[in-house]
């Protein structure tokens, strides 16, 4: 079975008036992911990580290196790769409903089996009773389950997410957690996601790759030891702790 | 944040109603002479006059539809033609480099001549009336059109673009799903000032001799003595901007229900 995603030294600069050879933001990242695997990227601000992922997802090349998805070359974004940034960056002049539905409706979809899909994602997303709402009459936690339905719906094969709860607070930040979690239970999908988070990291990923400061580099795979289905009590647990004093010494170091 | 109120705001209306009772006490007692401002009476008289006809009081009685009707004509169609090449040009110089690179320096120095520097070369190259009238007006609503939808086209935020790429919109379906609504807020400002512009050049192209006309029967009640008309024609045009600026705020309204920001 050909691997979901493979990156083979990945590199990448970026050219600036003041750096003659250019900023150098990527170095020799290679790793690969599974089918099904839920990968978490780990790093310092400004290690390129975020570049990683826009790579992966097509909206930027690399300068050197491949990045294989299902063995072919990415060249362009595509609902395969579904993202979810940092800001749920949704349409402001749509509804939640008509948001859900924007990529299916490009797809061309009957319109009985695209209200049926929406339905059950926007309940996914626990988001029921808000599909008449527009973007802005929602909290920053319900704008980020809005932008995970409507990709999700898509069904894509992998889901590429940039510090996808970052900007939320504490408390929401730990319920969108929780509700990836439980989504991931419901479906397969191989994720790959950034964060400085460490216990996010760790809570919600199979695998960790820790990332170098500029340029980065991955220094560490880290894979975490605890079966699904999880609970985030986990968090409170000694082992959990010492693995998360482990990788925050890894960063720290760099 | 404040849904589409429908309430009116009484704040609005005192200085209104200040200056109807400076208006009255002044002209009332004959302390400003009637041949300078009529009261707000004669006002009212003329007003019913110039649109009913009953009282004859001046050779314009009862002609207000059909001077009004003229001058719409003449602002839908400059201002069309205006919207048109303004939307247009506007959207291709914002999203297309070249295009912009080809049409800036142009259309930035036509600009740089104020709408009524025009004037002299619209008469001799159209005549008075009818076609310099309308030329005036889509030469003058085309540039706050043909900017502001630039500025729309180009401001599209590049995070929106992201998503609607990755979400698997193709280049057409990207500018009819992103970037046009994207812009539509520009695009009203653009064509609320070419509305406002497009009335106030009516009057100047009209002043070039139509035989009907609100500017025409405003210019030419001077020179007959009948002043009433000059206020009357003024509030007429006042009103009827303000009547076309709410039909394209409904229809923005229609397009867009919830602007970004949430407030109208």
């Amino acid at each position: 079975m050909a691997k979901e995603l493979v990156l083979q030294k990945v590199g990448k600069r970026y050219f600036l008036p003041s750096e003659a050879d250019g900023l150098k933001v990527l170095e020799d990242i290679s790793f690969e992911v599974e089918q099904g695997e839920i990968i978490a990227i780990l790093g310092p601000s400004g290690c390129g990580k975020s570049t990683l992922l826009n790579i992966v997802a097509g909206f930027e090349k690399q300068d050197s290196g491949r990045v294989l998805f299902m063995g072919e070359p990415i060249c362009a974004p595509s609902p395969q790769r579904g993202v979810v940034f940092q800001s749920a960056v949704l349409f402001p002049w749509l509804t939640v409903y008509q948001n859900v539905a924007y990529g299916l409706k490009l797809q061309k979809r009957d319109i009985n089996n695209i209200k049926k899909k929406c339905g059950e994602f926007i309940k996914l997303a626990d988001l029921e009773g808000f599909e008449n709402y527009y973007p802005d009459q929602l909290s920053g936690g319900m704008q980020q389950r809005v932008a995970l339905a409507r990709v999700l719906v898509l069904e894509p094969r992998v889901l590429l997410m940039d510090e996808p709860f970052a900007a939320l607070d504490a408390q929401t930040r730990t319920a969108m957690q929780q509700l990836l979690l439980s989504i991931t239970e419901k479906i397969s999908s191989t994720i790959l996601f950034v964060t400085h988070d460490v216990e996010e990291a760790l809570i919600l990923a199979d695998k960790v790759f820790v990332m170098s400061r500029r340029p980065g580099r991955i220094t560490r795979e880290l894979i975490v030891p605890y079966s699904r289905p999880r609970a985030l009590t986990l968090t409170g647990s000694a082992d959990f702790s010492k693995m998360k004093n482990e990788i925050m010494g890894f960063l720290f170091d760099l | 944040m404040k849904k589409k109120g429908h309430s009116i705001d009484p704040l609005g209306f005192v200085l209104p109603l200040v200056f109807l009772i400076v208006w009255y006490s002044a002209t009332a007692g004959g302390r400003v002479p009637s041949y300078l401002l009529p009261g707000p009476e004669r006002f009212l008289r003329s007003f019913v006059d110039f649109a009913a006809g009953t009282a004859h009081l001046s050779p314009y009685s009862g002609t207000l539809m059909g001077n009004l009707t003229a001058s719409c004509i003449r602002v839908f169609c400059g201002f069309g033609i205006a919207a048109f090449f303004g939307l247009v040009l506007g959207f291709l110089t914002g999203r297309i480099g070249l295009i912009k690179r080809f049409l800036e320096p142009t259309v930035n120095l036509i600009r740089a001549v104020p709408g009524i520097g025009w004037l002299p070369i619209a008469m001799v190259w159209f005549g008075v009336g009818e076609k310099t009238t309308v030329f005036l007006i889509a030469l003058a609503a085309f540039f706050p059109i043909y900017i502001n939808a630039a500025h729309g086209a180009t401001e599209v935020p590049l995070l929106l673009i992201r998503a609607g790429r990755m979400l698997g919109a193709n280049k057409i379906e990207l500018c009819k799903s992103v970037i046009l609504p994207s812009a539509i807020p520009s695009v009203v400002v653009g064509l609320r000032l070419g509305l406002g512009v497009s009335w106030a050049y009516l009057v100047l192209g009209e002043l070039t001799g139509v035989s009907k006309g609100l500017g025409a029967v405003m210019m030419d009640s001077r020179m007959l003595g009948q002043i009433e008309l000059i206020p009357v024609t003024m509030v007429c045009i006042a009103v009827l901007g303000k009547l076309t600026d709410m039909l394209l705020l409904y229809f923005y309204g229609m397009i867009y229900p919830y602007p970004a920001g949430g407030v109208k």
